[in-house]
């Protein structure tokens, strides 16, 4: 008998201890890989220089509300005036909503930040190392967007908020008369960032030059299909924010006034259900191009 | 999550939550003025009674010693010979020693006296009270005290004298440099009120909206527009023609001339609409009628039309250039202008020697 082989007939107590069988390890759930995606790309995100200029666009309107208060306080009562008559400050949030948030501020977020999402990691040859992870490429790109979602909300939120305390009391106004607006407006610009988002993060997921379409889509052909009458403004999202704003739109320049002829308002349910639907649409369809498509780093 | 990441969200959120507190509180505590506001009006608004019908206010010292006063001058008002009576008697230059005044009309329902009005004008300014006592006491009138104050009444015995309503008016030094000219029952009412349990305009949310909106103003009223029309008597073929308006404000800031905004607030948006297509229609038959006279061609730059909503505004300024051109010229007692002075002939020359 060969002593090198093993006596089969050894009782296996005498053999030794049995060694342990390889480790299956298997892939997280979706929702923790996402969070888990979440958690690392915040801080990315919210320390990054594009930050930097979210805080810039966001610092606007704020140090724009403190001057005002400022003067007000001094005593150049009346600072802001239409038509030689003083605008109240409700008047003056109002403005800043429809014009600073809601049309440039929400849209230009979802733009920088959405089509980032995918194309900022290929673009710096990282993406190889996301999708490597025995995690879902859709669950990177959830992950990704909810960061996405949680530092806008977190910049853009307080300071709607702080804007309201500085300017709703000018003129007069009053904090309580406009506290449930201020709150139908914070709802609005969360689900804006988000719907926004969704859809940028698919340009971005699927286009070669996502910041162009997407500044295209938002500047462009949104303002371009709301002024003109028909149903081509229903494939905006504008069309259905601008619906649940509770200020009165202000008029300024042709494009609004065409819009404000043409506007035709749908009812709060029906926004909210279409934004929901094309926020869900837009991420499912992201996701989906994310799984299958095959990124090409350039060399 | 890094630490940086996690004290920028709490500190986010603590931001959004304590801005939100505040409004809460304001919303559900029903403060009326903006945080850090400052109070709204003059401080004698706390001796208006909270359903005053109707509140005035008028900065007397701008208005007396500006440009615009020096010019209306010449279109009538107390003379100087009056002004230096009235300082002779009372000590009181009207033109320098009031400060502002503030009135109110006052809207009670009591008992007999169904549907009266009552008003007060509270007057802050340098008043000598001895003085004022001493001329009224000359007069017949009589002085008592109320509840610390003085008030002074004008003479009751004699019958006849004068109505009811004129009868019943007084004068009180409510503080010092404060005087209440108004109704004794007013005035009674109001040197009762001050207090913590009573309530002042200053609780009446929708007064207190409008007067805030003239915080600039050298003079302003504001109020129900059903104290007012009641008040001018308008004919009902004219009253069941206006839509339906709740408020109305008028103000005026004197600056050189004087910048005038008049707004009214209705109880809905037509309404709103019907009452800015009247008042186009007044401009633009005034304009009309005007024609090409100066003094139009002057004023009319300044007409502006605006308000939204339920609110309707018209603003026009009177400049001292308008007032220049508004102003008669002089004329001959034949009524005819006065024929210009001839040239006096030229000195004749001295012969050359």
């Amino acid at each position: 008998m060969n002593s090198t082989t093993p006596d089969p007939n050894l009782s296996a107590a005498a053999a030794g201890p049995a060694t342990p069988g390889p480790v299956i390890r298997q892939a997280p759930p979706f929702a923790t890989a996402a969070l888990r995606v979440f958690d690392l790309s915040l801080s990315q995100m919210l320390w990054s220089r594009r930050t930097i200029f979210l805080a810039l666009v966001v610092g606007s309107p704020v140090a724009l509300g403190v001057m005002f208060r400022i003067l007000d306080a001094f005593g150049f009562a009346g600072t802001i005036r239409m038509g030689g008559a003083p605008v109240p400050g409700p008047a003056v949030f109002g403005s800043m909503i429809w014009l600073l948030y809601l049309r440039f501020l929400v849209p230009v977020l979802g733009v920088f930040y959405g089509t980032a999402l995918i194309a900022d990691e290929v673009d710096d040859k990282t993406i190889t190392y996301l999708f490597v992870r025995p995690i879902s490429r859709r669950a990177v790109l959830v992950g990704k967007y909810l960061a996405y979602v949680v530092t806008t909300v977190f910049v853009v939120l307080p300071s709607v908020v702080v804007l309201y305390l500085c300017v709703q009391p000018l003129g007069h106004g009053s904090l309580a008369e406009g506290f449930i607006s201020l709150l139908t407006d914070l709802g609005l610009l969360g689900i804006g960032l988000a719907a926004y988002g969704a859809l940028f993060a698919l340009i971005g997921a699927g286009l070669k030059h996502p910041l162009v379409t997407g500044l295209v889509f938002a500047f462009g052909w949104e303002q371009l299909a709301l002024a003109l009458p028909g149903y081509l403004r229903k494939f905006t999202i504008a069309y259905y924010l601008q619906a649940l704003v509770p200020h009165v739109m202000p008029a300024e320049g042709l494009g609004s006034a065409m819009q404000s002829l043409f506007r035709d308002v749908p009812s709060p349910t029906t926004s909210l259900s279409a934004i929901f639907a094309m926020t869900v649409i837009f991420l499912a369809i992201a996701g989906w191009m994310v799984e299958k498509r095959e990124y090409i780093l350039e060399q | 999550m890094t630490g940086k990441t996690r004290y920028f969200l709490v500190g986010s959120a603590l931001v959004f939550f304590v801005g939100l507190s505040i409004g809460l509180v304001a919303y559900y505590g029903g403060v009326p003025q903006g945080l850090f506001a400052a109070k709204t009006g003059p401080a004698e608004l706390q001796f208006v009674p909270e359903d005053a019908a109707v509140v005035a206010y008028a900065n007397v010292k701008q208005v007396m010693s500006s440009d615009l006063r020096q010019r209306l001058r010449q279109f009538g008002g107390p003379s100087d010979e009056g002004r230096t009576e009235i300082k002779t008697a009372t000590g009181i230059d009207i033109e320098k020693d009031i400060d502002y005044v503030v009135a109110f009309m006052d809207k009670r329902q009591t008992g007999a006296a169904a549907n009266s009005t009552d008003g007060l004008v509270l007057a802050r300014g340098q008043f000598d009270q001895v003085r004022l006592e001493a001329f009224a006491r000359e007069k017949g009138a009589a002085i008592e005290d109320y509840k610390g104050k003085r008030l002074i009444r004008p003479n009751v015995e004699e019958e006849g004298a004068g109505t009811s309503r004129e009868r019943d008016i007084a004068v009180a030094f409510l503080d010092n440099g404060l005087v209440a000219i108004g109704g004794s029952v007013v005035i009674r009412r109001v040197i009762d009120g001050p207090g913590l349990s009573s309530k002042s305009v200053r609780d009446n949310a929708d007064m207190m909206k409008l007067i805030a909106d003239q915080r600039d103003a050298s003079f302003w009223v504001v109020g129900q527009f059903e104290a007012l029309s009641s008040q001018a008597k308008l004919p009902q073929e004219v009253t069941d023609r206006i839509p339906p308006i709740t408020w109305f404000s008028a103000s005026g800031r004197v600056n050189g001339g004087v910048q005038m905004m008049l707004k009214a607030e209705t109880n809905s948006d037509e309404a709103a609409n019907s009452l800015r297509d009247i008042v186009r229609g007044f401009v633009a038959l005034a304009k009309m009628q005007a024609g090409n006279r100066p003094e139009a061609q002057a004023l009319w730059p300044s007409v502006e039309m605006g308000g939204t909503g339920k609110t309707v505004s018209l603003s026009f300024g009177v400049t001292t250039q308008l007032m220049d051109l508004m102003t008669p010229k002089k004329r001959a007692p034949g009524g005819t202008p006065k024929p210009a002075a001839p040239k006096p002939p030229d000195a004749p020359q001295k012969p050359a020697k």
